[in-house]
């Protein structure tokens, strides 16, 4: 145990109190207990607007009486002991379930996955990130209108009446830059845990999406072939596939999945997978929200639906195991279930040989219907591309489809992948996909 | 230390509270509690632009604690390029409407058998899921300024959500109703929302998808008030707009809608959306963005207003204790005189939507996109088959010409609205309201 971990124990001691004093009152307690600081700049057109510095700690308890889980949460780590009142009263209140217990077994203290020495939350580092990225949006002729550059660092205690302690640190660099050319829009963004983005290819490919788009033709409605960036395929598999894959979804009847385990559900090139220990992931863990071992996930292989993601409490509730998909909803958030790094993988192939629609957003992904999957939304910076260049720029249409049946209907998936969040995904060819156009 | 630069003018802003949250998911109570929250900002306007601090759990000190936190943020201002002005604006506060009931007088208990009778209330054979949430949330907020203004009030926002899903051979369909109010506690005898949810995802089940493409279509009072303030609100942000990212800049005093058309944001409006000042601490008050189909007002900040003109500050808003942004607030389209009779004759053929499922815009490209919760073809004047998940999308600069009738019927509707990482509570509405030339998407072909 490193010297810094020691001394913020020391600091949390109060963590043992609420512990040893709740454990008078009900079976179990959990404590997650987060602080941090970032530190972001704005600029508007291209000039800094801002700066600002967010300090933010947050306390959330859980307790556990006969199958009873109560929840409360705090900014005030002081206030522990109206927060520890909260949360069983609240659990008075919950329907009792099957609980077998929370995690006793020790999970390392760590900083190894997420976690950047060198990022330091620092006006002058923000500053100069959004410098490199106006200097890359230079290279072509657009306005820019607004961009961000955020450096965050935190600290993520967990414990629990069981014995389980922990601590993790992570770090997080985000930037992202808007430019426009008349009616033309582009946006480009990079997220990581390590400072190693690249802010010019981030201004750069903004602006060029700005002004490659100028002067979009219209497109006639009828069937066609597709390929979807890595960016409008998360903003549709977040939307629609993925809630499907939660186990208290499913369990629930609310995913149309559910019925469907060891079926062939999509094209068998296709896997996905929870990957929690990729290097550099932005979601990569050692543990979960609940402090089970995280490990790999295989939710679809080939084309077969093999595993949901459990929590926990949907675990205990249903007979199964945990997956560890317990994750945090914000500093002071309760846990529900989600992934890690949701990664899509299968055979490779070129989806750019022959003449594709290239789609690089949508507008509207979160209308989508989470029951069934379908979606109806508008695409943005789309282009007819040819011999993997883009060539003439689609004005405006309409992309309408089912995120289940698409993946019945695929031409391939691209060599290159992209982390877009908690996700890291290929391009997707989509075989005769319905455009609307205008 | 280097001396930290002058400062032109400050604001702190606190925001603390409680949120009672109450989850019943096919009756399990998975949650009924309450968290807590306490959190400031503190802006400083240096030299050119602002220093600002978040910070948890702030508890007033002393004058040399708050110096300190002054200079720290002045430090933060002192990267800040821009040249920022502060218009002048009024200042007044307003009362907070009374409650019918206040909900922090009703226990937990009560509150949890009242969510779970609606929720029970969806119950039918083809349902196989039931969920019901409440949520309230109690914010006291006081915010003061280096002009020595000191305002405060506190308000209370509850309400609740149901959710009904239908399953049968293989399809699976959700009907969703909500309620959410800040005139009080409003949990008491609702189960026809429940009812009502279940209805509408059984009768899913055997919706069609419409045909895509161009055609009339009638939107209802809730889902015109979603296409209001995606096609013409946020576009009409003054922060947009000073960015270069509106295609509404520079087009005040042009037509874009029929002359009999009317777009209002309203913060002192009794609904959601409702501020007794806003996040700067200014009066707020009716802003008439589109007068008679003209382009006519931005919402503005103080920081906007100076910068672009045309327009009132009062409309910049927070999510708690974040930064303020230019927002909406009660967005609707003012009634006209078509009876909803008249509108579905003048349509003849085309397609009715009702309920809204959020939208989108991209507001300096001028498209944006929304979503129906269902709808029904409409064949010689008549409502005929129920169609299911159905999009619209348009051109901000072309749609407001083809709403064709107005009808007299507004009714306003409370959610929730996203941008720049802050979600706050607004109101939408409008009449029925009769658009040519929508762009469809659904599945359906010939």
């Amino acid at each position: 145990m490193s010297c810094l971990i020691m001394r913020w124990w020391v600091a949390v001691a109060w963590i043992d109190q609420l512990l040893k004093e709740g454990a008078k009152r009900v079976d179990e307690v959990e404590v997650f207990y987060a602080e941090g600081v970032a530190i972001s700049a704005d600029t508007k057109r291209r000039n800094v607007n801002l700066a600002i510095r967010s300090d933010e700690c947050g306390l959330g308890i859980r307790t556990i009486d006969k199958g009873r889980i109560g929840t409360s949460s705090t900014h005030n780590p002081k206030q522990w002991r109206e927060c520890l009142e909260a949360a069983i009263a609240s659990g008075r209140l919950a329907t009792p379930q099957q609980w077998n217990g929370l995690p006793e077994q020790a999970v390392p203290d760590t900083d190894i996955l997420c976690y950047d020495p060198s990022l330091t939350p620092d006006p002058q580092a923000a500053y100069g990130l959004l410098e490199q990225m106006l200097e890359g949006a230079a290279q072509h002729p657009a306005q820019v209108t607004s961009g961000s550059a955020t450096l965050s660092s935190a600290t993520d205690v967990i414990a629990n009446s069981s014995g389980l302690r922990s601590i993790s640190r992570h770090t997080g660099l985000s930037i992202s830059l808007e430019a426009i050319q008349g009616q033309s829009t582009g946006s480009e963004f990079a997220h990581s845990c390590f400072f190693d983005v690249d802010p010019p290819a981030v201004g750069e490919r903004a602006a060029f999406l700005a002004s490659q788009s100028a002067g979009g033709k219209d497109i006639a409605s009828g069937n066609y072939d597709i390929l979807l960036s890595p960016i409008a395929y998360a903003e549709l598999l977040a939307s629609a596939f993925i809630p499907a894959l939660s186990a208290r979804n499913v369990h629930a009847g609310r995913s149309c999945l559910a019925n469907h385990l060891g079926d062939d559900i999509m094209d068998p090139r296709l896997s996905f997978y929870d990957d929690p220990h990729r290097k550099k992931g932005l979601a990569s863990g050692l543990w979960d929200g609940e402090g089970m071992p995280t490990k790999r996930i295989d939710f679809i292989r080939d084309g077969s639906l093999l595993s949901f993601a459990y929590d926990l409490r949907t675990a205990y509730r249903y007979g199964k195991e945990s997956t560890a998909s317990a994750i945090r909803n914000g500093v002071s958030g309760g846990t529900m279930i989600g992934h890690h790094n949701f990664t899509v993988t299968g055979s490779r192939t070129d989806v750019e040989d022959e003449r594709v629609i290239y789609i690089n957003s949508v507008v509207g992904a979160h209308t989508a219907n989470p029951m069934n999957g379908d979606f109806s939304v508008e695409i943005s910076n789309a282009f007819w591309m040819e011999d993997g260049e883009l060539q003439t720029p689609i004005r405006s249409a309409m992309l309408v489809g089912n995120v289940f049946t698409m993946h019945k209907e695929i031409g391939g998936i691209s060599d290159e992948v992209r982390q877009i969040g908690p996700m890291v995904l290929p391009s997707i060819r989509l075989i005769s996909q319905r455009i609307i156009g205008k | 230390m280097s001396e930290p630069p002058a400062i032109r003018y400050y604001d702190l802003r606190q925001v603390t509270g409680q949120a009672t949250l109450i989850d019943i998911d096919n009756d399990v109570v998975e949650s009924a509690g309450t968290s807590f929250f306490n959190r400031a900002i503190l802006r400083v306007l240096g030299p050119r632009g602002w220093g600002i601090l978040e910070i948890d759990n702030y508890t007033s000190g002393s004058k040399k604690k708050f110096n300190s936190l002054l200079a720290s943020a002045s430090r933060l201002a002192s990267i800040t390029q821009q040249d920022v002005h502060l218009s002048d604006a009024p200042y007044r506060v307003l009362d907070v409407p009374a409650m019918r009931e206040d909900p922090r007088d009703v226990s937990i208990e009560e509150k949890t058998e009242m969510l779970a009778a609606i929720e029970l209330a969806a119950r039918n054979p083809h349902v196989v899921n039931r969920r019901a949430n409440y949520i309230e949330q109690s914010e006291h907020i006081t915010f003061s300024d280096s002009s020595g203004h000191e305002f405060s009030y506190e308000i209370c926002r509850s309400g609740f959500n149901v959710l009904a899903v239908a399953s049968r051979n293989g399809t699976v369909q959700m009907g969703f109703e909500r309620l959410h109010s800040i005139r009080g506690f409003d949990l008491r005898h609702r189960q026809e929302y429940g009812e009502h949810a279940a209805k509408i995802a059984v009768a899913l089940l055997d919706a069609g998808h419409a045909k895509g493409g161009r055609m009339r279509a009638v939107l209802d009072p809730e889902l015109a008030g979603v296409f209001a303030h995606e096609a013409v609100g946020h576009a009409s942000e003054g922060d947009l707009v000073q960015e270069g990212s509106s295609i509404l800049a520079g087009k005040t005093g042009n037509q874009i809608g029929n002359d009999r058309l009317t777009i209002v944001d309203d913060p002192s409006l009794p609904e959601f959306g409702f501020e007794p000042f806003d996040a700067e601490g200014v009066a707020v008050q009716r802003t008439e963005i589109i007068r008679n189909g003209v382009v006519n007002a931005f919402l503005h900040s103080r920081e906007t207003l100076a910068a672009v003109g045309n327009g009132v500050a009062g409309h910049a808003r927070a999510m708690g204790a974040e930064p303020p942004l230019v927002r909406m607030s009660n967005t609707f389209i003012e009634n006209g005189d078509a009876p909803f009779e008249e509108i579905m004759e003048a349509c003849n053929n085309g397609i009715l939507l009702k309920g809204s499922r959020g939208g989108q815009v991209d507001p300096g490209r001028g498209i944006f996109q929304f979503n129906a919760e269902y709808g029904y073809l409409i064949e010689h004047g008549e409502c005929t088959n129920m169609v299911r998940d159905v999009s619209l999308s348009g051109e901000i600069l072309s749609t407001l010409h083809d709403i064709l009738l107005c009808g007299n019927d507004r009714a306003m509707h409370p959610g929730y609205c996203g941008k720049g990482g802050q979600s706050v509570p607004v109101s939408d509405g409008a009449p029925h309201v009769l658009l040519d030339n929508a762009v469809v998407g659904s599945s359906g072909v010939d």
